[in-house]
């Protein structure tokens, strides 16, 4: 469509040329004089003639890569940015750049830039900015959106047409506005059915000036094109002149259309789904929406009103328009139908759901007791509902851990500040779910574990340079589900724990003593021992030492673990593990010394027979060969009843169980299999009880203990740690 | 009646791209370097429109538009600014000065086209 | 049922002013004690008493009281006499005490329960500051019944949820098992 543009190709060649010698010349001035303005101008201009005459030729690549070296050089120009030698070193790779990027232009047009160029563009742009290019490519032209929308232009239908009023201000003319010549590009769009001139009747010719302008338009107008194009028409008379469109008729049909259709996932307001059917434009709404704010409280319409009023769309558009607003609000608030409970009574609930579990399994046990083999159909059934009354009202009380985890931002974000340090929190696994309950009261002890990492663990940005890692440090919370529980890590890329600090410490309080040996996991867990704390100076936010042994109490008390692993230098990450509720779990009922124990399903592995022909059992070390598998174990009767004498059971059964990283076997007299568990808290009174997380009331009405299986496998593997080996003599 | 359109740009290649698609359009085109050149250029022949850089060596865009709205010839001359899109108070300054439209840079000649043309017609 | 309960059940509606010096008596270890009746909740027969392994002997387990898991404590241990030998007449007197603003139900087992005596506020005296092997504070008062003397037990002191949970007893327990064996263990500690 357009000549030849092969000379001001070479225009543009020398043109580049040219300002890049210039750009080139004024950079090295600039190394030796960075305040030079006029320099900096030039350089500035260079950048931004390329990029204006690359966007003519349609050279993508070279205007996305000229416009960020632009933008930069703006900056420098109004001097939010300084120019030193090493912006000066990337402004000339910037420069040679640009060369080769207008060289591939010039000669493949339309390919696109070959990776390694791509590649070198970007890094010149993190380079200049510190950050990559947010889109690859900014194109000159937008695709609009159209609506596939066909109108015979012909169409003899005289009432068919967009009516448009175009109603110029006195100053028109003086402003260098031509009415006609919009209403002539207006017929490159469409063609013009009939136009109504029409001046103001109060209008006194005596008073006229030459130059004043009162021409009202009124345009009937057949087109295709959609609102906003015939808007566009009168963009730049829009300062001078009120405008109104309004749609033909058979648009209306079409915008009722697509309001049947209109996405109902989201409430908007009614100009907002107006412009996203393009019956509105933006302008439009703008306008309308000024005039509103303008308006008296008192007379104030509502938007649709107004556009009807002031001609821009017809009744029945907004009037569709408003019912489908409606349908979709009620839609939005069937699914947003939340209703707040009073949490006590919940609790309540949970608590009846946990009586009823134990009324199911004592009916279940008397059905078996009495051979009632006709009610069991029945009761098979109903417990089945009771599993599920079970689980739907635990759901109930399950909330999202997210919400804790975002509330640390705000700490992190003062204490660093506080600090002097410079530290980002990031935040994964947020959607997580436990109790309310727990997260209630897990939020204390995270509280003060991300303190810690905040205080003790991220240096400040001298030390972690020196150190060779970036300024900024970072904590992390982080949460996942885990054999039915869930684990909340908190880790920091800080300076880790020193082991032998604590060590150190450890002699000295007396809870180590000097020649032992012990692992460094031990180690670094003895920092939840009381009065333990390696920094030298207490500062005012971790406090003194008092604080980690706390945490771990805390943590105990919700049936939970906590450990910590470090590596000095890299950082340091604590581990928690917490059970998803407090309420009710699935149990594995074992006896032992004709105690019945529950061990929670979630952690129970697998069960074998305790048989010495088929496993390698070592009496003495306690442990046994399972499958090639070392495997601590421990004898429940005689762990749990040491005061009395066990009779071992023929047939002994290991229970393998497992929490984390961690195995153990339990050797028990009897299974005894699933049960539903609700657990009881067992109270004040065994708070410093190990070993027991809980009890529950079984069938029979008795009650039953709930083994804390991470306990006892710390108490297992203690028995074959080597070191103690060598004690050991029985 | 052909319409003359005076084109105020430093950049040669873009002044020629500009013209090429203007004269195939049917307008005649008159070229200038800065508003210093344009200045100049007005005296001695009736100019329809003026497509206009704001940033040029010598005399600047703004510059140029405010001394054009002062001569009685060409006051009611509608004025294209082409503009950047990281300049907004440019875009206002413009307006201030007396451009009625603008076509922001970098673009494709088409843009351009169409900008002319809903102000005066080939 | 414990024919005791109705016994309770029928002074119920005693007057506060009344209740005040209101005792039960019961026996432990052949000797009568007696608590306010306003530390009582209730008198329940012994069921299933579960075990709960690592604890000092005056923990006695834990009981199923509808639905609530209530620790039982075995009085005479906890008075630092022998334990008690469960026979018919043992009964579990429930008391309630408080503990960090919270109220604690507790089962006291003892081998009977007796009456409910009234006893007159000129016959109450102060506990003596020696004498006897029980704790002076674990005795609120002296209550003369007739000519003989009864230890009025101060429940919050002798149920001291505070003093029960500390179960050192328990870690001593655990370690003097296994002290043979488990030498290095820091745990223990």
């Amino acid at each position: 469509m357009m000549s030849d543009l092969n000379p001001a190709l070479e225009t543009f060649t020398q043109e580049v040329d040219e300002l890049l010698t210039t750009m080139e010349d004024a950079l090295l001035v600039l190394e030796l004089t960075p305040d030079d303005v006029d320099c900096i101008n030039s350089v500035f201009r260079a950048m931004h003639t390329i990029k204006g005459s690359a966007g003519l030729f349609g050279f993508d690549d070279v205007v996305a890569f000229t416009h960020e070296v632009e933008t930069l050089l703006d900056k420098v120009r109004n001097s939010e940015r300084q120019i030193d030698v090493e912006l000066i070193a990337v402004l000339l790779a910037c420069k040679d750049h640009t060369v080769q990027i207008i060289q591939h232009a010039l000669s493949n047009e339309n390919e696109p830039l070959p990776i390694a160029l791509q590649q070198q563009s970007e890094a010149l742009i993190t380079q200049l900015t510190g950050s990559s290019p947010i889109s690859k490519g900014m194109t000159s032209t937008q695709e609009k959106k159209t609506d596939h929308f066909v109108v015979d232009i012909n169409s003899s239908d005289s009432c068919d047409n967009w009516i448009i009023s175009l109603a110029f201000k006195q100053n028109a003319l003086r402003n260098g506005m031509d009415p006609l010549s919009f209403i002539r590009y207006l017929q490159t769009l469409g063609k013009i059915i009939d136009v109504i001139v029409s001046m103001p009747t109060s209008l006194c010719m005596e008073e006229l000036e030459p130059e004043d302008c009162f021409l009202n338009f009124k345009i009937a107008f057949s087109s295709a094109v959609d609102k906003k194009t015939i808007e566009e028409v009168f963009e730049f008379a829009e300062d001078d002149c009120d405008i109104t469109i309004l749609p033909p008729h058979s648009r209306q049909e079409h915008y009722l259309q697509l309001l049947e259709h209109f996405p109902e996932d989201q409430l908007k307001h009614l100009g907002e789904m107006l412009i996203e059917i393009g019956a509105l434009t933006e302008k439009e709404l703008d306008c309308v929406l000024r005039e509103q704010r303008n308006e008296h409280k008192a007379i104030i319409k509502p938007v649709g009103e107004m556009l009807i009023a002031k001609n821009i769309l017809q009744r029945p558009v907004i009037e569709q328009a408003l019912i489908k607003q409606e349908a979709i609000k009620q839609k939005i608030n069937k699914e947003a139908n939340y209703i707040r409970v009073d949490a006590a009574k919940l609790g309540y609930l949970i608590n009846l759901v946990g009586e009823l579990v134990i009324s199911d399994a004592a009916i279940r046990l008397m059905v078996e007791k009495h051979g009632l083999s006709d009610v069991n159909n029945v009761v098979g059934a109903m417990s089945h509902r009771v599993e599920e009354i079970r689980d739907t009202a635990l759901q109930l009380r399950m909330v999202q851990i997210g919400e804790t985890f975002t509330r640390f931002q705000r700490v992190v974000h003062d204490v660093s500040k506080e600090l002097g340090k410079q530290i980002q929190l990031q935040i994964t696994g947020g959607e997580a779910e436990l109790d309310k309950t727990i997260v209630e009261k897990i939020n204390d002890p995270l509280t003060h574990l991300v303190r810690n990492s905040l205080d003790h663990g991220i240096e400040t940005p001298e030390e972690r340079i020196q150190a060779g890692k970036p300024e900024k440090g970072i904590i992390q919370l982080n949460a996942y589900h885990d054999s039915g529980h869930i684990v909340i890590q908190i880790s920091d890329d800080g300076k880790g724990i020193d082991s032998e600090k604590i060590v150190a410490k450890a002699i000295s309080k007396g809870l180590l003593k000097p020649d032992q040996i012990v692992s460094q996991t031990d180690i670094y867990n003895l920092i939840f021992e009381p009065g333990l704390s390696t920094k030298e100076e207490a500062s005012n936010l971790s406090g003194r030492g008092v604080g980690m042994d706390v945490v771990k109490r805390n943590i105990e008390a919700l049936r939970g673990s906590v450990s910590v692993d470090s590596e000095l230098g890299l950082g340091t990450t604590v581990t928690i593990y917490l059970p998803l509720t407090l309420a009710i779990i699935d149990g594995f009922m074992v006896e032992a010394q004709k105690e019945r124990y529950i061990i929670p399903l979630n952690m129970v592995e697998e069960c074998v027979e305790m048989s010495s022909t088929e496993w390698k059992i070592d009496h003495v070390q306690h442990y046994v060969n399972l499958r090639g598998q070392v495997l601590p174990y421990l004898r429940l009767g005689d762990f749990l009843h040491n005061n009395k004498k066990h009779q071992p059971t023929q047939r002994e059964s290991l229970v393998v169980v497992r929490f984390g990283e961690e195995k153990a076997g339990f050797v028990v007299d009897e299974l005894h299999g699933e049960n539903q568990t609700v657990i009881k808290p067992l109270g004040m009174l065994f708070e410093n009880l190990k070993g027991i997380g809980g009890a529950t009331v079984l069938g029979s009405g008795d009650v039953a203990l709930i083994l804390d299986v991470q306990g006892l496998i710390q108490y297992a593997k203690k028995r074959v740690s080597p070191a103690l080996a060598l004690s050991m003599n029985d | 009646m052909v319409k003359t359109i005076l084109i105020v740009d430093d950049s040669t290649s873009m002044r020629q791209v500009i013209s090429i698609a203007l004269k195939d359009t049917g307008y005649e085109v008159i070229e200038a370097c800065n508003g210093q050149d344009a200045l100049g250029k007005l005296t001695g022949i009736k100019i329809h429109l003026i497509v206009c850089d704001i940033n040029m060596p010598v005399m600047d865009g703004i510059t140029f538009v405010k001394t054009v709205k002062q001569l009685d010839h060409y006051r009611f001359t509608p004025i294209i600014m082409l503009t950047t899109e990281m300049a907004d108070e440019k875009k206002q300054a413009a307006k201030d000065a007396g451009a009625k439209a603008w076509v922001t840079k970098p673009f494709k000649p088409p843009v351009l086209l169409s900008a002319i043309a809903k102000l005066v017609l080939p | 049922m414990n024919p005791l309960i109705h016994k309770k059940d029928s002074k119920i509606e005693l007057t506060t002013q009344d209740q005040l010096r209101q005792y039960l008596t019961f026996q432990m270890d052949n000797e009568h004690l007696a608590v306010s009746i306003l530390d009582v909740k209730e008198i329940i027969e012994i069921n299933t008493i579960t075990h709960v392994p690592m604890t000092p002997t005056y923990i006695r387990g834990v009981i199923n009281l509808r639905g609530n898991v209530v620790p039982i404590i075995d009085l005479s241990a906890r008075l630092g006499r022998k334990d008690s030998e469960i026979s018919k007449r043992s009964c579990i007197v429930l008391v309630q005490v408080d503990y960090k603003d919270e109220i604690h139900l507790l089962g006291m087992l003892v081998d009977a329960v007796e009456e409910i005596l009234e006893i007159p506020e000129s016959n109450i005296m102060p506990p003596p500051d020696f004498g006897g092997d029980i704790r002076t504070d674990f005795i609120q008062a002296m209550g003369r019944v007739g000519d003989e003397f009864i230890i009025l037990l101060n429940i919050n002191n002798v149920l001291s949820i505070k003093e029960l949970s500390q179960l050192k007893q328990m870690a001593d327990y655990e370690g003097s098992d296994h002290a043979n064996r488990e030498t290095g263990d820091i745990a223990a500690k």
